[in-house]
């Protein structure tokens, strides 16, 4: 049995900072349900339509969210990563909650199909918005109540920053992001358009993107992890900031009022590839300034990852092996669906067998970034998965819906129409992923297992990397798995 | 798969079980575990139990691929959540419409139709995280950190130690890295009396002032990042103690080593066959040391002889003599001729004619490991550079004034260096008198004849070639390396009472520079000299010399050589050496 103290100290530390964010998280998300009319439905829960009840009953469920999240999480975590659980776990309620539970409490065998999913969907964005600021709560909270490396024990102390640094670094890459993606041919119109570009808001756009952007840098103001995670982080942010900012903040300050309904969507859908690119060249663009920052300006030496050299080059050769183990599942998908042609479109072909070359070309150009932006990243086969979906993920989004159409001369492929076209696509790259992270990983395990340690100093080093990859991947992964969720719901037509 | 995965995956088909029936109610409410339906397999609970079969095997790979991390719920769940999108592209959209012959297709229709599947899979796979984790902290609990990669304290049951850190004892403690990753309980020690390994091939460029010194040398600690270096010079074996007997410098006490199996790789060293005053008299090139010295030496002797009046003296100074005409003599003599010759230009007071360079050599023909034809070459090649040629006759002394031939020639010389002979390392003489020869003799797979647990590669070691009737196998880089390699296999073969496998090589080929963009080759029966050949040398050098940063210096050195006159410098340190050498050697000092 637990002793006492035990209980209180779990209390203190777990369920009532957990309580009080999941209560911040749900009286934003009260804000819309007031808006959007929602409450009554809540309050039907027990047995009312008072909107006072439900908003009261609401709270409740919220405060018991945020201990269920702080529970799951007991405290391990890195500060800016926090966000993404809140997001992830705000999804998972969603499931569990109006999609399930709802149902059965009602009466009712829950449907699961797109139909209700889409019906749902309101509800869907307030939990995301729910546990995105949930999560921003429990980074402040436990900012007030204890130093954030307390959540990262092992391992020797990380760098120091400071915060006027970081910030100008976030505002440096938010703005290089937000050119490049202004550099594809309409890329920012297609981006910003839902978003108000053009009008006399026109600016609001950019304002939000450097807003998210320091956003970011101020969640995450270490660049500790591979170039490639923080590209993986950046693009799950850039997801957040589609629904906070261009679902939910940008149409308040227009004074437009929230509607959150699928056909809202379905018209704003053309900014998410767009701001999910924004977030992950931010991010990458973040990380190399930290490390130039490091390189230049810091006194830190210490904290030096020199790693590039020869051990560059061997992941590079895994990258290419891993990129053809990668390439060929995606062959068996590519065949199916009759895509080759299109890869060999790219070259003016219309051959099956160009196609074949140009694809497994490109498999290989992937499978040697990967290597490049992932080497020592993956401490074990579920962590190389995670990684590798995410990246053939970020490649679907910067492949056939970005870079293809630009290379064919036209515009972004990122209309509901045209991803929809490519979400056959979407399965191969998430194969390909897989498949590209397990080689990979198998070939590190095989002649160069980093991660094994034989002396205390270098455990305690590896240590520290753990608990910060344990905290980031699931959190990243579970986001990503939600905006793969979230394509069927949003491409498929309403009823 | 070891024990601790097979719990793994025992436990995730559990959780997976769990994690599916949960789901299978909404979904048979849903009627949709009559999915079997197309397969025409009745009655509907088989549909059920398919289902249920499913998640078990899913579950099993899931736990397998997960493993149990105690303390890592989130991690868990959200691995769990990652998995069941996977698993519904996986089983859901590819392999059930395939068993089917109803697609797959990929599409977004599709992918409609197949939506609550897709939150069955996300549920199911979340639920059966949280199982799995809570199943896990019950039955596997804190045992699973000892399982963890990370995990220090682990007990050392097995001790391996190579003595030496040349090609072969590093290319022994590299593959022992890569077979022995994954056993933290078996520490490799690696003792050597230097910091680095040396690339030997390429001493002679740093002799001549072309390459750096620091270029041609990998650190240890970089290239063997996972084992143990001791710097120190091995001195005996005790193999009914079986430990080796090292000692860190000159001052320090002795200092016993353990050790289970001992790869012995200490190489040779140069021997002087009893010659007297030669091993006092000579420079030798064995080490980076001996090659800076040399080179400071050359150029000190030109400082000198350019401010030196009296001619016999100056002629003396100015006469560079090298014997051995084997690969290292050859090369090295070419080198000096070029390094003379390139920073005359800041010694005007020096005419090429002034300067002689000797090569003596006890056979009548130049590096007999070459062909006839490319060793006539480059006989003939060096020769019209002005090199002179002293075959057919042995060193028989040296003094402080130069070198006495066993013709009775005198070379008056300020410069003799010894490349004529090799013998293997002290460390050796403790074993071959308990083994009862004169040489460390080897079997086929590296063992060190008489000795179960002692192995040896490289110069040290006698190793018998199949190929050439058992003949010893040649004491070149190339074959270290494959003997290095091989001997790690076998040692661990032999740990794990594995068969080991005989050590078969047959050298690529072999390349010689002689200096000013020339060299030969001979490369699978191929002969190459001139130009062609030059390219090749460094080319393949310089694609095997060890780390990614020392190729490019490497290569930054040569570009710059091919433009730029050699530096001078002589640093501080090397300098008072110098000055020693210089009075050993000069009769006038």
């Amino acid at each position: 049995m637990t002793p006492w103290p035990e209980v209180r100290r779990q209390v203190r530390q777990i369920l009532v900072p957990g309580s009080l964010a999941g209560m911040i998280g749900g009286i934003a998300f009260g804000a819309a349900m007031v808006k959007l009319g929602m409450l009554p439905t809540v309050a039907s829960l027990v047995r009312t339509d008072s909107p006072v009840i439900g908003f009261v009953v609401h709270l409740a469920i919220a405060a018991i969210g945020g201990s269920g999240l702080t529970i799951l999480l007991r405290g391990r975590w890195m500060a800016g990563d926090v966000v993404f659980w809140g997001v992830a776990y705000g999804a998972f309620l969603w499931f569990l909650g109006p999609l399930t539970l709802q149902p059965l409490i009602l009466g009712r065998l829950p449907t699961w199909d797109v139909t209700a999913a889409q019906a749902a969907y309101p509800s869907l964005l307030g939990h995301l918005i729910w546990g995105a600021t949930t999560g921003f709560a429990l980074v402040a909270i436990k900012a007030r109540s204890a130093p954030p490396e307390s959540s990262s024990a092992a391992g020797p102390p990380p760098p120091t920053v400071r915060l006027r640094g970081v910030v100008l670094r976030g505002l440096v890459a938010g703005l290089l992001g937000f050119g490049t993606i202004g550099l594809l041919p309409a890329g920012s119109e297609r981006m910003l358009s839902p978003w108000g570009a053009g009008d006399a808001a026109g600016l609001g756009p950019l304002a939000v993107a450097l807003l998210g952007a320091t956003l970011y840098a101020v969640l995450h103001p270490r660049s500790t992890s591979t170039a490639g995670a923080a590209a993986v982080r950046g693009a799950g942010f850039g997801f957040i900031l589609w629904v906070v900012g261009g679902l939910t903040l940008l149409p308040l300050l227009r004074g437009e009022g929230l509607t959150w309904s699928i056909m809202d969507a379905r018209t704003t859908f053309p900014a998410l590839p767009g701001t999910i690119l924004f977030g992950a060249t931010t991010a990458l663009i973040y990380h190399w300034l930290g490390r130039l920052a490091r390189l230049f300006f810091s006194d830190d030496v210490g904290n030096r990852s020199p790693d590039a050299g020869s051990w560059g080059l061997r992941a590079v050769g895994r990258g290419a092996a891993a990129g053809l183990v990668g390439g060929l599942l995606f062959t068996l998908v590519m065949v199916r669906i009759g895509y080759l042609p299109k890869v060999a479109d790219l070259v003016g072909s219309d051959s099956e067998f160009v196609g074949l070359v140009v694809h497994f070309v490109i498999a290989e150009i992937i499978g040697v970034s990967y290597g490049v932006l992932f080497r020592r990243q993956a401490f074990d086969q579920s962590a190389a998965i995670g990684w590798g979906v995410s990246y053939g993920f970020l490649w679907w989004i910067l492949g056939p819906l970005t870079l293809a159409p630009v290379i064919l001369g036209t515009t972004p492929a990122w209309t509901v129409a045209a991803t929809s076209a490519a979400f056959p696509s979407l399965i191969g790259h998430l194969a390909y992923g897989a498949g590209l992270g397990l080689t990979f990983h198998a070939l590190e395990a095989r002649y160069s297992p980093w991660w094994i340690t034989r002396s205390d100093a270098e455990a305690a080093r590896m240590a520290g990397r753990r608990i910060e990859a344990a905290s980031a991947g699931p959190a990243l992964w579970a986001v990503l798995v939600l905006v793969a969720v979230l394509l069927p719901v949003v491409l498929s037509p309403s009823p | 798969m070891d024990e601790s995965r097979r719990t793994d995956a025992g436990l995730g088909a559990g959780a997976g079980l769990v994690g599916g029936l949960l789901v299978a109610v909404v979904l048979a409410g849903q009627g949709r575990l009559d999915w079997t339906q197309p397969l025409r397999v009745d009655p509907p609970i088989v549909g059920w139990l398919v289902f249920l079969l499913l998640n078990a095997c899913g579950g099993a790979l899931y736990g397998s691929v997960y493993r149990f991390q105690p303390g890592r719920l989130a991690a868990t769940v959200g691995g769990g959540l990652l998995f069941g999108l996977l698993w519904w592209a996986g089983v859901w959209l590819t392999a059930i419409p395939l068993i089917t012959a109803t697609g797959p297709g990929w599409s977004v229709a599709e992918a409609s139709t197949m939506f609550p599947l897709l939150i069955a899979s996300v549920l199911t796979w979340g639920v059966a995280g949280l199982v799995f984790h809570a199943a896990g902290s019950r039955i596997i609990g804190d045992r699973a950190l000892t399982r963890s990669v990370a995990a220090t304290g682990v007990p050392i049951r097995h001790r391996i130690v190579i003595v030496g850190g040349g090609f072969g004892g590093v290319a022994t403690a590299q593959r022992l890295e890569q077979l022995l990753s994954h056993r933290p309980e078996v520490a490799v020690t690696l003792i050597s009396e230097s910091n680095f390994l040396l690339f030997t091939p390429m001493l002679a460029g740093v002799a001549s002032g072309s390459l750096v010194p620091r270029h041609v040398a990998a650190p240890l600690r970089a290239t063997c990042r996972r084992t143990t270096i001791r710097r120190a010079t091995g001195e005996t074996v005790d193999h009914g103690g079986r430990s080796v007997r090292i000692r860190s410098s000159l001052e320090a006490a002795p200092e016993a080593i353990p050790y289970d199996q001992l790869v012995v790789a200490v190489g040779a060293v140069p021997a002087f066959r009893g010659l007297p005053d030669v091993a006092g008299r000579t420079f030798t090139l064995k080490t980076l040391a001996d090659a800076t010295d040399l080179r400071d030496h050359v150029i000190g002797l030109l400082d000198r002889a350019e401010n030196e009046p009296a001619p016999d003296v100056r002629r003396r100074l100015l006469t560079f003599a090298v014997a051995g005409g084997g690969f290292a003599g050859v090369e090295l003599v070419a080198e000096l001729h070029d390094l003379v010759h390139d920073v005359l230009v800041y010694h005007p007071g020096i005419e090429r004619d002034d300067l002689r360079f000797i090569l003596v050599h006890s056979r009548d023909r130049i590096l007999p490991e070459l062909s006839d034809r490319l060793g006539a070459y480059a006989l003939e090649l060096l020769s019209r550079r002005g090199i002179e040629f002293a075959l057919g006759v042995r060193v028989a002394g040296a003094s402080r004034y130069g070198v006495s031939l066993s013709d009775g020639t005198f070379i008056s010389t300020g410069t003799f260096v010894w490349t004529a002979g090799n013998e293997p390392a002290p460390l050796v003489h403790s074993l071959v008198t308990e083994g009862g020869g004169r040489v460390l003799a080897t079997d086929q797979n590296l063992q060190v004849e008489g000795f179960h647990d002692i192995w040896a590669v490289g110069d040290c070691a006698r190793i018998p070639d199949p190929d050439r009737d058992g003949q010893p196998c040649p004491p070149t880089a190339q074959h270290a390396l494959r003997q290095g390699r091989q001997a790690a296999d076998n040692l661990v073969a032999a740990m794990d009472s594995r068969p080991q496998r005989p050590f078969r090589f047959r050298a690529l080929g072999m390349l010689v520079v002689l200096g000013h963009n020339t060299a030969a080759a001979e490369i699978r029966g191929l002969r190459f000299s001139g130009l062609l050949a030059w390219f090749l040398w460094r080319g393949i050098y310089l694609s095997k010399l060890p780390g990614f940063e020392k190729k490019v210096r490497v290569l930054i050195d040569w570009l710059l050589d091919l433009v730029s006159p050699r530096d001078i410098v002589i640093a501080g340190a090397a300098n008072s050496r110098v000055a020693t050498a210089e009075a050993a050697h000069d009769p006038v000092a």
